[in-house]
């Protein structure tokens, strides 16, 4: 609880918007028009009002200039001040005009919402924006309907309605590319998952879908790239230079990032293959080789092999060093130096294994592999029967080529799950 | 040798009158194709046949003119739509509500929601008074397509839906058929075309009206613009979808063209009076045969069934867009409980009133299009003012020509409309 003598007293913006501010003689001088916000933390505070006189030109007037008694505004002409919109300093926001009936992300639901109002809290003589009103009340209040529902649902139905509010510390402005800048607002986009940053890219339109998305950070926008709708990636893609581009697909698990690349144009593929690293590169090419749904194109290359002669510790030892670049770490598959696989062990077996014993004595021999060219519902069978994670594709002298990850098989085999 | 050479400069020559290009665009545009031409085709809905028929039976060929005035009006519209559509991502209840504020949007909103049940309402109308002449029940028809409907759009994905859509646009061949089974004589209907005839006889004008007001719908915009940014298309596409906008607008007026054709030859010219589509149906089984009366009557339930699976859609994505409310077929029913809350109400209300005994059908119509009448030209002035808001459009706003014609059409189109309004409250 804030302990505070003054009573805490709220404000929306729906009731400031339109009045009407007057000098000392009662004179009209506007109509409020927008407010100014400065982006403090962790709430913003309104510096500047901007109102609308009988010229032309919007004028704005501090905050703190005018008095503001039972809902009416006077303030003394003398402290008008130019408005141009350029002026605005860094920082600083136009409320009405960047968030009004604008949408933003609820980074707390992982959602976008679209504002219906805006809340503050009076305090020390300054308006702080503390709440976004996304609910049906607040539009209800918009369209001066209000008390008219508030009656009706409680005369009908024995139901209060009630506000709903999002504290501004998880909004996420999304009306101009700036807001997305670490700059101005803390990139608050940071704090969702992945996944949800997918689901969220999904729903916004094709300008704010490139914004967001260029405002993530090489590695969260690979992971979201990775749990996007395959044909959003593209258009995300596309609209992208090669050079960025190329650095965040090389972020990307090899399978998710040879299917893209698979869906992409051929002309855009070829650039960002050369712009890639080399050795990504080439793994990739060779994953694009095989057809998309089967086992070939479905596998990765970036998997943990040993030879039998090594030993726990050694391989333990390796693990820690190369897991970070991997796409799959908790089999470990056995190979001669031909690489004709010779069995398995999982990460577990490994761990509780004392670290001088060999690989050869550790492995399971009893391999489940598939062929390059198997189709998905094998495969699919195949993991249900025997209730593992991966399963390693081979050619046909058993050599290993790549392994499938159950999630990978999903996407294919069950679509509308998650994504 | 000589064979080969004549071969390689054959090759040579195909690929000079379609050069590579020409082929790749091809393919683009068939990939494209859709928003335009399904929105134009359920434009042709039970209202609209309804009254192309009347137009035809009551007026004969003096009103086939209109149509080519009436396509060029489309167009413009159209394409504002789907330029706006392209250049700013999003759908024209979002812009509005953007530009607007949540005021204005709530009661446009609200009058769209009406406007549409009550196209709905005649598009199951439709629906039963087609099945009603292959002596099926409406008791039957009704409930069985609501579900229809219901399972298409919901277990369907947009894929597929736009699949079934496009494949029922070719149903409306069934016009053109019947048109030709009506033996019409092509020298009189071509001067009918070329030659505007007007009469200022209050019937006449509201024909007139009706015509307009039925091809040019409030929905229409909505739904056009949705889909073109749903389809995900970008600026560069631009070219293509203005094409597909434009053929649309062409063939909807085709199809309006044998409609009002067939109606004039054979009932106006043997003075038979109708009311309804189904009466125009079940007149022409005398006159151009019964084969000319079924493809009649299944043109109508094709037209019927094909718009209302749209109007509910297109009204709960509409408004809860405006809202910001979840409004994906992908998602489930209590994660987008106002989006489907407001699908099945639509369709719901919709087939459900048809269903009781005594209802007045003819007067739910003409209301539902006098609603339609008084929303329209709202949505086309925020349309111009939206076209025109360089912090929207950037560079594609609308050029000085292009504004002048849009506003034009624009006040006509009000004052038809007005018009409209005015002597139905009279």
């Amino acid at each position: 609880m804030v302990v505070n003598s003054e009573p805490q007293v709220f404000l929306f913006l729906s009731q400031i918007l339109g009045d009407n501010v007057v000098d000392d003689n009662g004179t009209s001088l506007g109509k409020i028009i927008d407010v100014v916000a400065s982006l403090t933390e962790p709430y913003p505070i309104i510096t500047h009002m901007l109102l609308k006189g009988a010229q032309k030109k919007p004028f704005s007037l501090p905050w703190q200039r005018v008095n503001e008694t039972g809902g009416n505004f006077v303030a003394d002409p003398q402290y008008i001040e130019d408005f141009r919109e350029p002026v605005l300093q860094g920082g600083e926001l136009l409320l009405k005009d960047t968030l009004l009936d604008k949408q933003i992300v609820d980074t707390d639901g992982a959602k976008v919402r679209r504002v219906n109002d805006l809340q503050f809290l009076k305090a020390r003589g300054y308006l702080h924006l503390v709440h976004v009103d996304v609910g049906f009340r607040g539009l209800m209040r918009r369209v001066g309907l209000e008390k008219a529902m508030d009656t009706l649902s409680r005369g009908f139905f024995d139901y209060t309605p009630h506000d709903q509010f999002i504290s501004w510390k998880f909004v996420q402005p999304l009306s101009s590319p700036d807001l997305l800048q670490l700059k101005i607002s803390q990139n608050r986009l940071a704090q969702l998952h992945p996944a949800d940053l997918a689901d969220i890219i999904e729903e916004l339109d094709i300008h704010k879908r490139t914004a967001v998305f260029q405002s993530l950070d090489i590695e969260t926008a690979a992971e979201t790239l990775e749990e996007t709708d395959p044909k959003i990636q593209v258009s995300l893609i596309e609209d992208m230079k090669v050079s960025e581009a190329s650095d965040i697909i090389e972020e990307m698990s090899l399978s998710e990032a040879a299917d893209l690349l698979g869906d992409l144009p051929k002309d855009k593929a070829d650039d960002i293959l050369m712009e890639m690293e080399q050795d990504i590169a080439e793994d990739v090419k060779e994953l694009l080789s095989h057809p998309e749904e089967k086992a070939g194109g479905l596998m990765t290359t970036s998997f943990l092999c040993f030879t039998p002669q090594v030993s726990a510790g050694e391989a333990l030892e390796r693990i820690r060093k190369e897991a970070e670049d991997m796409d799959f770490v908790y089999y470990l598959y056995v190979v001669d130096e031909y690489e004709h696989l010779l069995g398995m062990l999982s990460l577990r077996e490994l761990l509780v294994a004392s670290p001088e014993t060999a690989l050869s004595e550790l492995m399971d021999t009893r391999v489940v592999s598939v062929s390059l060219d198997e189709e998905k519902e094998e495969i699919a069978d195949h993991f249900a029967k025997y209730g593992i994670m991966a399963i390693p594709v081979v050619d046909e002298t058993n050599v290993i080529q790549g392994v499938i990850i159950f999630k990978n098989l999903l996407d294919v085999v069950a679509p509308h799950l998650g994504k | 040798m000589d064979s080969s050479a004549a071969k390689t400069s054959f090759r040579f020559k195909l690929q000079n009158i379609f050069p590579k290009r020409t082929w790749r665009s091809l393919g683009i545009f068939f990939a494209l194709l859709g928003p335009g031409i399904i929105t134009s085709n359920v434009d042709n809905d039970a209202g609209g046949i309804t009254t192309y028929s009347l137009a035809g039976a009551e007026f004969g060929l003096s009103l086939l003119w209109t149509l080519i005035p009436i396509t060029v009006v489309l167009i413009f519209i159209q394409e504002m739509c789907a330029r706006m559509g392209v250049v700013s991502g999003k759908g024209l209840s979002d812009l509005i509500r953007e530009r607007f504020g949540a005021k204005v949007t709530f009661y446009l909103m609200i009058l769209l929601f009406f406007a549409n049940l009550g196209n709905t309402l005649s598009e199951f109308a439709g629906v039963a008074a087609s099945m009603e002449i292959f002596g099926i029940s409406k008791y039957i028809s009704v409930p069985m397509s609501a579900i229809f409907v219901w399972w298409l759009v919901v277990k369907g994905t947009y894929k597929t839906v736009e699949k079934a859509f496009l494949f029922a646009c070719l149903f409306y061949l069934s016009y053109i058929v019947s048109g030709f089974l009506g033996k019409p004589d092509w020298s009189e209907i071509g001067s009918a075309i070329v030659t505007p005839t007007f009469s200022f006889h209050p019937g006449f004008l509201t024909m007139v009206i009706g015509i307009i007001g039925t091809t040019i719908a409030p929905w229409m915009q909505f739904y056009l613009q949705s889909s073109v940014v749903d389809k995900g298309l970008k600026t560069e596409d631009y070219n293509y979808i203005r094409l597909d906008v434009i053929f649309g607008s062409v063939t909807v007026n085709i199809v309006a063209f044998f409609i009002i054709m067939l109606c004039a030859v054979t009932l106006f010219q043997n003075g038979i009076k109708i009311e309804t589509a189904k009466d125009a149906a079940l007149a022409l089984a005398p006159l151009a045969g019964k084969y000319c009366s079924w493809l009649f009557a299944f043109g109508l339930l094709n037209a019927s069934l094909f718009a209302a699976s749209i109007l509910p859609l297109s009204t709960a994505y509409t408004i809860c867009e405006a809202f910001g409310w979840e409004s994906s077929l992908d998602r489930k029913f209590t994660e987008a409980p106002q989006f489907y809350g407001m699908y099945f109400l639509m369709i719901f209300l919709g087939a459900g009133i048809i269903l009781f005994p005594d209802i007045p059908l003819i007067a739910i119509m003409f209301y539902s299009q006098v609603i339609n009448g008084a929303l329209l030209p709202f949505v086309l002035i925020a349309m111009l003012i939206l076209v025109n808001d360089r912090r929207i459009m950037g560079k594609y706003t609308n050029g000085p020509v292009m504004n002048i014609i849009s506003w034009l059409t624009v006040f006509v189109v009000i004052f038809i409309s007005g018009a409209m309004v005015m002597t139905s409250l009279r």
